[in-house]
């Protein structure tokens, strides 16, 4: 039997959220806003998935670690 | 001079007034360096995101000044030697600033704002529209809203008034108005 074809889990947003939307401004201090770009695992949401062009994934992940070193974001979630 | 922001995470027993004698220590630091607070903030008690030092919280201080390396370079120092502080993150702002513009620029501000208050006590039915268009876009309102409502000979005279004074402004009262009329 062949494979069926792969699907996509989920429908990806294509326009970068922060292109669109230029009132929304990529903070250290925000984590809640950060909250959105790291998976349940605290890990940085790559660019393919999150839809980011490379200009804001680049703030977008010096934003994020700056919120980890103060303890805003975790690093690591670990298992349960 | 530069523009720098620290966040600092203080032990979470720490006392109120301990934390408000730490922020004017360092603004007094800041200061005796030449620069000087642009913001000085304490976002309270708040969970942190793992252990530090083996506490779940921390008193998050938030300062946002301008001054030279040195100062950096000195409060860091301090920080480390502090038993308050469990952690802090310092990064550079700007490279160069200027002290004075800024401060004229938060002067602006607050007058703005202290502006808008007064117009809004003095005008509370309108306190949003901007000041400059406020009286005649009321004028034309209560124009309209008078209108039908009041007795339709006695109120003549300020129709035409109305539309003497502010020809170019709503046009589309206009027509309205000379319907009434007739």
């Amino acid at each position: 039997m062949s494979k069926p074809p792969r699907k996509r889990p989920f429908p990806r947003t294509k326009v970068c959220r922060f292109c669109a939307d230029s009132s929304l401004r990529m903070d250290y201090k925000e984590p809640n806003l950060l909250r959105a770009f790291i998976t349940e695992r605290g890990k940085i949401v790559p660019r393919r998935i999150s839809g980011n062009c490379a200009k804001h994934q680049r703030q977008l992940t010096t934003a994020i670690k700056r919120a980890r070193n103060i303890a805003l974001l975790p690093f690591t979630v670990p298992r349960r | 001079m530069r523009r720098y922001e620290s966040v600092i995470i203080l032990d979470p027993d720490m006392p109120d007034d301990d934390v408000r004698a730490f922020t004017e220590r360092y603004t007094e630091l800041i200061k005796s360096y030449g620069g000087d607070v642009i913001k000085a903030d304490d976002w309270g008690l708040k969970k942190l995101a793992y252990l530090v030092k083996k506490r779940e919280k921390g008193r998050y201080v938030f300062f946002d000044y301008a001054g030279v390396p040195a100062l950096l370079d000195e409060m860091e120092r301090q920080f480390k030697i502090s038993e308050d502080v469990i952690k802090f993150l310092s990064i550079k702002l700007d490279s160069e600033i200027d002290l004075e513009a800024l401060k004229a620029e938060a002067e602006a501000k607050a007058k703005e704002a202290a502006a808008s208050k007064v117009a809004a006590v003095e005008e509370p039915p309108a306190p949003e529209a901007p000041p400059g268009e406020e009286p005649t876009a009321a004028a034309s309102e209560e124009a309209s809203v008078n209108e039908p409502s009041s007795g339709e000979s006695a109120d003549q005279p300020p129709q035409v008034a109305a539309q003497t004074e502010q020809p170019e402004e709503s046009q589309a009262g206009e027509p309205e108005k000379k319907e009434e009329l007739t």
